[in-house]
């Protein structure tokens, strides 16, 4: 920015305005720079972020298959649907398939990267093996699973085989669809926190433990009394976005089960993705999306609550 | 004594990792060597394929016979180039905004914007295929969006939904906190706009928390499949690479056109699809890694 010197020949009037206006935007300065940005941005907020949920809400109440005709005003109808069978399951499905899957793989992270803050050999190596998973595709690293499930030409029978042990039709079978869906969801989805934990393990002071072993602990009481309180916020913040992702669970299901048999492995996301595209029924879809915003909402609240609650107590 | 007791718990601990990192790595190996063997030393092995003999012909038809791959790939290079400069740019200027203007409503609009986190992207999918589709004046729409198809299946429908991402714009907002205002003052005070002291002072302390960005949107874009599915499952053309990879993934026996191939399916050509989908964010990943753990730390750390 270049400043003009006053000289005795400019006309008073005209250094005033500009001088005025300088002064002006040096007071507004930071206001008018906020709205020049935040204006945009708000506008695209409002057109792709506030009006899809209003919007999600509304077409919950009535009865629209989105192509045709307007939408009609039918109450809780859609959401009456939600508590007749199979939708009872698809939630108890989903809350299966997240909850099973966020404790083992928070609990295994734990450990893992307790074990990767020893001073060990190839640590980077092993970091970046855990996390390489979470790198891959949902909806491609599902059709490998496929192969490796499938019934008479996939690599786990074939192992079987080679070991002596009879084929096992998986597919039909209920509980080891559930299992691998369970796995599949553990083997992509632990990386994160591996890498969150080891994070906030290194960030932990050694004078800590030492101050800890002189005054007598030893290896577990070392993990119970140090390192579990000083990682609660970060298992806080690792279960409640797992908890968000993991009822999001879709690829694995649409592409190893399609939901089957008999909806014993569906989830919610596949049921809306249905009922949205497939039944073309956009209110029980809508509804669906308005009930798994609620129960996330409800468990992010509880625990937060829950986490600080215990946080206070000494 | 108690040095070779450290000794065997050291051998254990490592034992253990090799283990785990093994079991983690089992598919993708299994992947990698499947993809270079033939159909009949795949179907012949049982833990690991022997690519004996070794044969890049998945690859090369992939590459070569299905130009349609590439477009995909490159569809997909376009989302992400768009998906990390508009976002970005946007949690550059708004984490600014938020962490170093002063100015009224500032804290009700930043929780407005974070409010949006809470939100599980379903409560966006269905209403945001019902806007694109209903349009105004787009696709064959009318003023009020009726009468087309809005922009179901063509490119607006993969690049105008998800630009202001509240997670970036917090992850910005608090690296702005952690860099002392004094840089700032001393620029101001060297006459430098707004614009120079984002660019100059701020743009180069913001790399790490930027470079976080740029890993989580390449892999999240890279790996997008539910919304190109709903959005513009129909066309073919403009599919990104998730999507596409995995509808020809049984196809190698057709594509080949070996007699059979409905019977026996050509598992080797669907481990070099994935193989090709996964190896460019592990090297992605590998390059990057080091700003990356710098970002987690950074954020694991400060809580």
């Amino acid at each position: 920015m270049t400043t003009t010197t006053p000289s005795i020949t400019d006309q008073p009037a005209l250094t005033s305005a500009s001088e005025r206006w300088r002064r002006w935007f040096y007071r507004r300065r930071q206001t008018v720079e906020a709205w020049v940005i935040l204006l945009p941005v708000l506008v695209y907020y409002f057109i792709f972020n506030i009006t899809p949920v209003l919007l999600n809400l509304f077409v919950s109440f009535t009865r629209w298959n989105g192509i045709s005709g307007a939408p009609q005003w039918v109450g809780l109808a859609n959401y009456l649907v939600y508590l007749k069978p199979p939708y009872p399951l698809i939630i108890f499905n989903t809350a299966l398939f997240a909850f099973s899957a966020l404790i083992i793989q928070t609990t295994l992270a734990f450990f893992i990267a307790v074990l990767l803050n020893q001073k060990v050999f190839g640590r980077g190596f092993h970091r970046a093996l855990w996390y390489v998973p979470t790198l891959t595709s949902a909806a491609i690293m599902a059709q490998i699973a496929v192969i490796f499930i499938s019934p008479y030409d996939g690599i786990l029978n074939a192992i079987l085989k080679s070991l002596g042990q009879p084929p096992v039709i998986w597919t039909i079978e209920a509980t080891w669809m559930r299992i691998f869906i369970i796995a599949f969801s553990i083997w992509r989805g632990v990386g994160g926190p591996v890498v969150i934990f080891l994070a906030a393990l290194q960030g932990i002071h050694p004078e800590l433990y030492e101050a800890a072993m002189v005054d007598g602990a030893a290896g577990r009481q070392l993990l119970r009394y140090i390192t579990l309180p000083l990682l609660r916020p970060m298992i806080l913040f690792v279960l409640v976005t797992g908890v968000i992702g993991g009822f999001q669970i879709f690829e694995v299901v649409l592409l190893m089960t399609k939901g089957g048999p008999q909806n014993q492995t569906n989830v919610m996301l596949l049921q809306i993705y249905n009922d949205a595209f497939v039944n073309t029924n956009l209110g029980v879809a809508s509804a669906g999306a308005v009930i798994m915003a609620l129960l996330l909402l409800w468990f992010s609240i509880t625990s937060i609550r829950l986490m600080s609650r215990s946080q206070e107590a000494p | 004594m108690q040095r070779r007791r450290l000794t065997r718990d050291r051998i254990l601990i490592q034992l253990l990792l090799i283990t785990g990192s093994l079991v983690m790595a089992y598919p993708l190996i299994f992947g990698a060597l499947a993809s270079v063997s033939t159909l009949e030393s795949y179907y012949e092995s049982v833990w690991l394929p022997a690519p004996i003999p070794f044969t890049p012909d998945n690859y090369l038809i992939i590459l070569s016979t299905q130009g349609q791959v590439i477009g995909w790939i490159l569809n997909t290079l376009i989302r992400i180039a768009w998906y990390i400069l508009v976002p970005g740019l946007i949690a550059v200027l708004c984490g600014y905004v938020f962490a170093r203007l002063q100015f009224k409503g500032r804290d009700t609009i930043f929780i407005l914007l974070l409010s949006s986190l809470m939100m599980p992207g379903i409560v966006y999918f269905v209403p945001t295929y019902v806007m694109l589709a209903r349009w105004p004046l787009a696709g064959g729409n009318d003023l009020f969006g009726q009468g087309g198809f809005g922009f179901v299946n063509r490119w607006p429908a993969l690049l105008l939904p998800g630009l202001v991402n509240a997670f970036y714009i917090f992850l910005l907002r608090q690296t702005y906190f952690s860099i002392p205002v004094d840089f700032e003052e001393a620029a101001r005070i060297d006459g430098a706009t707004t614009w120079r002291v984002l660019y100059h002072v701020y743009l180069p302390m913001l790399k790490p928390a930027i470079t976080v960005m740029v890993i989580f949107q390449s892999v999240a874009i890279w790996n997008d499949y539910l919304w190109p599915l709903i959005a513009v499952g129909g066309n073919e053309a403009i599919w990104p690479l998730a999507l596409g990879f995995q509808r020809i993934m049984f196809s190698g026996s057709s594509l080949k056109g070996q007699p059979g191939g409905a019977v026996i399916l050509d598992y080797p050509f669907a481990f070099a699809l994935a193989t090709l989908a996964t190896v460019p964010m592990i090297l992605l990943f590998l390059v990057l890694q080091r700003y990356f753990v710098e970002g987690v730390q950074g954020f694991a750390i400060k809580g």
